[in-house]
């Protein structure tokens, strides 16, 4: 077949325009896809989700959901494909993820996230964490000299775990400083106004006694001055048994106790149990964000727990 | 270091042996509390306890009837520096009375390499197969697969170097080449008279993985290992004719003391496939593992051999062996309760003995349930019935075992592999 000399010059002509600008948006969007999105793993949802309150355009992936227990996370491949690629680690700390997170590391090879110097963060270390221990022996169960790890429900331990954690934003992407801090003082205000409403309601629970089922809630108790008088654990990180959930149905027939609370990712077997015999109710909690339906961000995480737990306590009173 | 100076220099010097020895072993406590932080930068200790009643031998197996003690290890690791990590894991065995120690581990890795690259140094475990790179004693099992023990020598660790890359993907995907002294997969050797290669195994692996769902993953495995020293030789039983049966008995019983492996070839292909699920992916409760991996052994004999063995063929027609050797299992573990787990697997290996110039067919197959009490996370009481049945073994008429094992871990938690 035989073409025109001036149209296959024409043709030429647009190919190599049309490779050109191929070419060139190419290599922008690589450019700009490595400046703007940051990669962020995030060791458990509530940690996702504050940082989808101050770097919303951030690519952000949970390790875990609040249906699971943070402590026993296997290191599992799609979480090394994950931390390979993540310029951000947040992760409680205080050696909640110390059975998996250390493997993670180690198998991702991935030196940006491996020193808190660099893209490693621990919320704890922000903190003061609550029960530090000075001397912890194995035989007392799965408890951190740390403290609890637990610290995403005190409001006021969020606030200055937000602040740490802009900061570290701010040393990884300084580009956009101003940014991240006009987020930290939206993300600020709409926090301070929510927790005087949450205040307001943990004011209706001062004095409720509950039993619960590992220290969880530790940090939302504190807040709301609820005191756990009884742990369906034995030992912390021990299932229930037999002779303990009698012992605790003994504790309950005291009459003072108004529910017995679990954390969403936790067996209600023990719990209905002990429900059943004591005539008291089980409150699942959501533990995290996605804990439940109503539970989608921090915020109403705090509102749907503290709303479970009134309607708990009311129904008692 | 300051633990270990508990005692005045002069006052310790005129101690017994045996009190020095308890004061060092003391001083690791203090040392396991300072360590209660296995971020990646403190030092680590740990020590695993492992102890067992065996009710008759097992073939090819490390643990011998009766009581004894498995894979007792301590373990130090620790950041170097920012750029290095180290580790150190010492193993206490008992065999027939004598007790061994080994240095099961100790190399270093470097951690700062840029790009997703690993480089490993000094003597680890090898990457090839599922269950390889991992300890004895996070085992479901009371031994290892027929398949690790006749062609790994139980597991594999050896002195040598590895290069590892893994890809910036979300589908994991990670590979490597390794190359090792080898001489625990050297073939058999009992004139002493043969030229070994010193770098005699070169391997080559790739994994990939990735979750199904929120409540499965998975990961499949291919590795490739080149054994330069594992083909056997014709000149071996030149003066035995009518000794050559109890002369390989032995063979194979020395084997399973020097943690050699049992059959070595050239070439070996492993594939490996893991399926792990759990309710909403949440561990703690119940959760299950599926595992099968097979094995493939082929130029286990040198041509001159091979020449000769064709000869024999020629000449005897009831010669079935095969030109390789090949092993599998599968395996089923359930955790029911975060306080029980129970686990089945079934495993065949078709090997060939050598006879002179030819070869017989052997067959074992071993299934394999185990019961396991976890009074915590780091304690396990095990109770394990085992049915083998075998064509072509000397010595091994034994059809069930019992074996009873505790496993338990003192010190710093360590992080568990998928």
């Amino acid at each position: 077949m035989l073409l025109p000399y001036n149209m296959l010059w024409q043709w030429g002509l647009t190919v190599r325009i049309n490779f050109k600008c191929l070419l060139g948006s190419a290599l922008l969007t690589l450019s700009h896809g490595a400046l703007a999105q940051m990669n962020i793993f995030a060791c458990e949802p509530e940690y996702a989700a504050l940082a989808k309150e101050l770097a919303p355009d951030a690519r952000i992936y949970s390790a875990t959901t609040a249906m699971q227990d943070p402590h026993q996370v296997q290191a599992r491949p799609s979480l090394i494909a994950k931390m390979r690629q993540a310029d951000l680690v947040i992760c409680a700390g205080a050696e909640l993820e110390v059975g998996w997170l250390p493997m993670l590391q180690m198998k991702a090879a991935n030196a940006q996230v491996r020193s808190t110097d660099n893209g490693l963060f621990f919320a704890t270390e922000h903190v003061k964490t609550l029960d530090q221990m000075s001397n912890v022996d194995r035989s007392m169960g799965d408890v951190h000299s740390l403290g609890n790890p637990h610290v995403h429900f005190s409001p006021q331990r969020m606030l200055i775990i937000a602040q740490a954690l802009t900061d570290k934003l701010m040393q990884l992407d300084e580009k956009q400083s101003t940014g991240y801090q006009q987020r930290l003082s939206h993300f600020t205000a709409r926090w301070q106004l929510a927790t005087s409403k949450w205040q307001a309601k943990a004011r209706s629970l001062q004095g409720m006694k509950v039993i619960a089922y590992h220290s969880s809630f530790r940090y939302l108790f504190d807040f709301a001055n609820i005191e756990q008088v009884a742990d369906l654990e034995p030992k912390p990180g021990l299932p229930p048994t037999s002779s303990h959930l009698a012992s605790l149905l003994k504790r309950a027939s005291q009459g003072d106790i108004a529910a017995i609370v679990i954390a969403s990712y936790q067996n209600q077997r023990g719990a209905n149990w002990l429900a059943e015999k004591s005539n008291l109710p089980v409150v699942v909690l959501p533990l995290s964000v996605g804990g439940n339906k109503q539970s989608n961000d921090l915020f109403s995480l705090y509102d749907n727990t503290l709303d479970l737990l009134t309607q708990a306590y009311s129904a008692q009173q | 270091m300051k633990n270990f100076q508990l005692l005045p220099a002069g006052l310790s010097a005129k101690l017994p042996i045996k009190l020095s020895a308890a004061l060092v072993i003391s001083g690791f406590f203090p040392l396991l509390s300072q360590a209660q932080t296995p971020t990646l930068s403190n030092l680590t200790v740990s020590a695993v306890l492992d102890g067992y009643y065996q009710s008759e031998d097992r073939l090819m197996t490390e643990r011998a009837k009766g009581f004894g003690i498995g894979e007792t290890e301590l373990a130090f690791s620790a950041s170097i520096d920012d750029m290095f990590f180290g580790k150190l894991t010492t193993v206490f065995e008992s065999h027939n009375g004598e007790s061994e120690v080994n240095v099961e581990e100790a190399f270093i890795q470097t951690m700062a390499l840029p790009n997703g690259f690993t480089v490993r140094a000094g003597r680890f475990l090898s990457d090839v197969g599922y269950l390889n790179n991992q300890h004895l004693h996070t085992d479901s099992f009371t031994s290892r697969p027929s398949a690790y023990r006749a062609f790994l020598g139980g597991h594999y660790f050896d002195d040598g170097l590895r290069f590892s890359y893994i890809a910036p993907t979300d589908l994991y995907w990670t590979m490597g080449v390794e190359a090792f002294s080898g001489d625990s997969l050297r073939a058999a050797d009992e004139h002493g008279e043969r030229e070994f290669d010193s770098t005699g195994v070169y391997t080559a692996f790739t994994k990939m993985g990735g979750d199904i769902s929120i409540e499965s993953s998975w990961q499949l495995g291919v590795s490739y290992l080149r054994n330069e020293n594992g083909q056997l030789t014709p000149d071996e039983h030149e003066e035995e004719h009518e000794g050559v049966h109890e002369e390989e008995h032995e063979d194979v019983h020395e084997d399973e003391h020097s943690h050699g492996a049992s059959y070595t070839g050239k070439h070996t292909f492993i594939t490996d496939f893991v399926y792990k699920w759990a309710p909403n992916g949440n561990y703690k409760y119940q959760h299950l593992t599926l595992s099968a991996e097979y094995f493939r052994v082929s130029d286990f004999i040198v041509p001159e051999l091979d020449d000769m063995h064709a000869e024999a063929v020629d000449h005897d027609e009831g010669d079935n062996s095969k030109d390789y050797h090949q092993a599998w299992y599968v395996s089923g573990v359930y955790q029911f309760s975060p306080n029980w787990s129970a686990g089945l697997r079934y495993g065949k290996l078709d090997s060939q003995l050598q006879h002179e110039a030819h070869f017989e067919q052997q067959t074992l197959k071993e299934t394999e349930l185990s019961v396991a009490w976890h009074n915590s996370h780091f304690s396990t009481v095990r109770v394990e019935f085992s049915h083998q049945s075998d064509v072509g073994f000397e010595n091994a008429n034994n059809d069930n075992v019992i074996t009873l094992q505790y496993v338990m871990a003192m010190g710093a938690h360590s992080a568990h592999q998928f």
